[in-house]
């Protein structure tokens, strides 16, 4: 770990004066250069990269509408593997619509769905966390059962329940959904670390120079504090599109027009004995999306807390 | 259930030991009969009944179907021809299709042994007819004389008994009708026609939860959203004797499911193979597998009673829909050819059929569809969403719809799927559905009439889409004068090209039953209604 030494001791190598000062680093840039390094860090973010650029511009990927069916290509067309990047590359489902361009377009749901989820309960039980460790006392009392009640609420149960209120359910109520249940996970992570970090001298330090609560909070303890949260919300990610293909799944998720692989999966299930095909790709691709962000998770959190390795 | 299964052919295995001598032989129609164990019981694909269990309340076939077996009425259809036959009724007399007499046969009990009397009909009519009991099915006694005082259009009734319905004696009454209806006898068939006991009247809605009939099965148990069981009657007077000793009606909210179960042998009998599994049902069954013709419709129908919806120029619109639906590639794809394209409202068995009624309105043209759609006005919003219930298979060929539609006209076209059934009728039968609907019509008795008048009339019970035509209204009137049940349908194909003006539902293809049975039973005969005949059914010996 060269790069752990080095980072708990900048002064040293300022001190010491070599030929070539490096400047010490940030916490960040030392996590990155720890990254990059790492052959599981580069093949997901590789991975996640493709994945992002299909959800902003599938149509650079395929040129077929996926919600275009011809009924008489219906299940009955099998895959043509060797045509590539074509409309039948992958076959046609049952609606005769090209899986391969739903594939591709089905990125866009669960990127959209995996990304604002993460953002959402980042902020939102990070600002509560936040605020619980920081005051402590009553505030921390409340606002822990309040994560305890919600903690005991089965994240697919209770996304049935909240999701069965909306007659349309689009993105967005996913979104809602997950974020309305999910924000507890990160509200403990945080109030945890910035307990620790109160303690801090630095933060007495600041308090005794008469820094005001909102500097204290934002510019001492946040960024000594976040790096867990940022941990636990990469690894979570891939968990919300799971969970969205899920309820996707159950009916209970997106609805058409929305293309997702959820929705793609359950019409295929049915046919796994005329139309293996049909399942197969849907399911490979939300595995491996899944899998690109937890294996980023797992490679963030060995980067920015070598403690939990 | 399997344990409590063999827990009762233990004790019953002395009786079918004796009856096996006797059936076993008789029923020998291929190499997969064996030997009939006459106190089986086997189980039934179905759904959980909409309203209570009372005869004039059930219109869906989840109801319908148990209360056909708890009831008979006056008359019943011929399993295999669908001829009027004699049940309860000794016969039915009458010289102008205006005032009848029936005349009962004797010996008829319900099933907690009380005899069944004219009063036993005359009096579940008029109950049935009235306003305040609110029976979804009390538009059926609008025929006869009184029913404006019993069932008036608005506020509380005047009177509580019809005056058309008079009990001569114990076996002996009268009915007078408003005008000549030539297929009355056609529709004393329906359950809703059926006899009530008195111990019915102290409190109906107990009744509803454990009813007590006077048909070949009689009532056992109802486990709410998941089973409901009957057992044979052994005091059952009318044709076609239980060959078993009960059916349980099991609630499957997948229809997907209840074809695994089947061919796994823990379901006997099969309501309707899921799209899903069309494709390979007759490899899976062999023999076992059903398919032959039915009389019902499957339609998509507008809410017209939405604003969007009214004007005469919508109906361009309307047609312009219906011609942009592929009819032809969605059945023999999504549907595994398991439905017949519809180009009319009438289902091909019943009476008064006529071809082609719909004519170029029911032709995929895509071109025309445009035109027409554009003519009248456009969509509203240049968006529809079809409501269906998820759990019968409708999704696939819900969604085949609107992207036929979708590609022939750009107008956006989403299906709207509701859990089960009962939600999405509740949102249909209260008015509450803005878009368009799927709705379908099982025959309640084999003539055109039932298709046209009891559906599209101004006012009937099964009147989805809301739709009122003064013409249309006319048009049946005359028909239901009419002396003979020929010129009636005739009539009425007359009224049906009303239909074709309007389009207030698209017809999209007739049914075909499309069923099976496991290796637990055999005989097992379908009716033009789609209906297993469950007393003929029997079942094998282990």
């Amino acid at each position: 770990m060269p790069d752990l030494i080095e980072k708990n001791a900048p002064a040293q190598a300022v001190a010491s004066a070599e030929p070539k000062p490096e400047k010490p680093r940030s916490l960040g840039l030392d996590a990155w250069h720890d990254l990059r390094k790492r052959p599981v860090f580069i093949i997901s973010a590789a991975l996640i990269v493709l994945l992002i650029a299909f959800a902003i511009a599938p149509s650079l990927f395929t040129s077929v509408d996926p919600r275009a069916g011809d009924l008489r290509l219906h299940y009955l067309t099998k895959p043509n593997y060797l045509h590539f990047f074509q409309a039948d590359w992958f076959g046609y489902d049952g609606q005769g619509r090209s899986i391969y361009a739903r594939m591709i377009y089905g990125a866009r749901a669960s990127v959209v769905v995996g990304i604002c989820v993460t953002a959402g309960v980042t902020v939102l039980g990070g600002l509560a966390g936040m605020i619980a460790g920081y005051y402590g006392g009553w505030v921390d009392t409340i606002i822990s059962r309040v994560t305890d009640m919600f903690f005991g609420i089965p994240l697919l149960l209770g996304a049935l329940v909240v999701l069965n209120a909306f007659t349309t359910r689009t993105v967005w109520s996913v979104v809602f959904a997950l974020v309305a249940l999910g924000w507890t996970q990160m509200t403990r992570v945080m109030r945890g670390s910035v307990i620790t970090v109160k303690q801090a001298d630095y933060v007495t330090a600041a308090r005794a120079l008469g820094a005001g609560t909102a500097r204290i909070m934002f510019k001492h303890i946040l960024p000594n504090a976040i790096a867990p949260v940022i941990v636990v919300a990469t690894i979570a990610l891939g968990g919300y599109i799971a969970t969205e293909a899920t309820l996707s799944f159950l009916g209970i998720g997106l609805q058409d027009p929305t293309i997702s692989w959820g929705i793609d999966i359950n019409s295929a299930q049915k046919v796994i004995r005329t139309a293996p095909f049909a399942l197969f790709f849907p399911a490979g691709m939300l595995s491996v999306t899944v899998l690109a962000f937890i294996m980023l998770g797992d490679a963030v959190r060995d980067a920015l807390d070598p403690k939990l390795r | 259930m399997r344990g409590a299964s063999q827990a009762k052919w233990v004790v019953a295995a002395v009786a079918v030991a004796l009856a096996a001598t006797a059936c076993g032989s008789s029923s020998s129609d291929g190499a997969s009969s064996g030997p009939v164990n006459a106190q089986g019981t086997f189980s039934y694909q179905s759904s959980e009944p909409q309203n209570p269990l009372q005869p004039a309340n059930a219109m869906e076939v989840g109801g319908g179907r148990v209360i056909k077996t708890l009831f008979k009425g006056l008359v019943d259809y011929d399993p295999s021809t669908g001829k009027l036959r004699n049940q309860v009724a000794d016969k039915i007399e009458t010289t102008d299709a205006q005032n009848y007499t029936v005349t009962l046969k004797s010996g008829w009990t319900f099933h907690d042994g009380t005899p069944v009397t004219a009063q036993s009909f005359v009096d579940a009519w008029n109950w049935s007819a009235n306003v305040k009991n609110n029976q979804i099915n009390s538009d059926w006694f609008s025929d006869i004389q009184g029913y404006d005082a019993v069932h008036p259009d608005k506020g509380d009734p005047t009177a509580e008994t019809m005056t058309g319905l008079k009990v001569v004696d114990d076996t002996h009454f009268t009915i007078a009708l408003t005008g000549p209806v030539s297929y009355f006898e056609y529709k004393l068939g329906y359950t809703a026609f059926s006899p009530l006991p008195k111990v019915f009247f102290t409190d109906p809605a107990k009744y509803g939860q454990s009813p007590i009939g006077n048909g070949p099965y009689k009532f056992v148990s109802w486990e709410h959203n998941k089973a409901i069981t009957v057992s044979a009657y052994d005091k059952y007077e009318g044709l076609d004797k239980p060959k078993n000793s009960g059916i349980v009606f099991k609630n499957y909210s997948q229809a997907e499911a209840a074809y695994k179960d089947l061919v796994s042998d823990n379901l006997d009998v099969l309501d309707q193979v899921d799209p899903s599994d069309l494709a390979s049902y007759k490899n899976d069954l062999g023999d076992r597998a059903v398919d032959q013709a039915q009389g019902a419709i499957q339609s998509i129908s507008f809410s017209l009673y939405q604003d969007s919806w009214k004007g005469q120029d919508k109906a361009k619109v309307r047609q312009g829909l219906s011609m942009a639906i592929d009819r032809d590639t969605i059945t023999k794809t999504v549907l595994q050819g398991s439905r017949q394209p519809a180009n009319s409202w009438v289902a091909p068995g019943a009476m008064g059929y006529k071809d082609n009624t719909c004519g170029e309105a029911c032709t995929f043209n895509p071109e025309k569809a445009k035109q027409l759609i554009t003519e009248g006005g456009g969509v509203p919003g240049n968006k529809i969403t079809v409501l269906y219930n998820a759990d019968g298979g409708h999704k696939e060929w819900v969604d085949a719809v609107c992207n036929s539609i979708r590609q022939a006209t750009g107008v956006e076209c989403v299906g709207d799927p509701k859990p089960d059934f009962k939600s999405a009728r509740d949102l249909i039968k209260n008015k509450k559905v803005d878009g368009l609907m799927r709705t379908g019509w099982v025959q309640d008795y084999p003539l055109n009439a039932n298709f046209l008048r009891d559906v599209y009339g101004t006012g009937a019970a099964a009147n989805d889409a809301g739709y009122s035509s003064a013409e249309f209204d006319r048009l049946a009137g005359e028909a239901d004068k009419a002396t003979t049940v020929e010129k009636t349908a005739e009539l009425y194909q007359q009224a049906e090209a009303q239909l074709a003006k309007d389009m207030p539902a698209i017809p999209l293809w007739y049914y075909k039953t499309t069923a099976g049975y496991s290796k637990n039973v055999q005989n097992v005969k379908y009716d033009s209604f789609g209906d297993p005949v469950f007393t003929q059914v029997e079942v094998k010996q282990k």
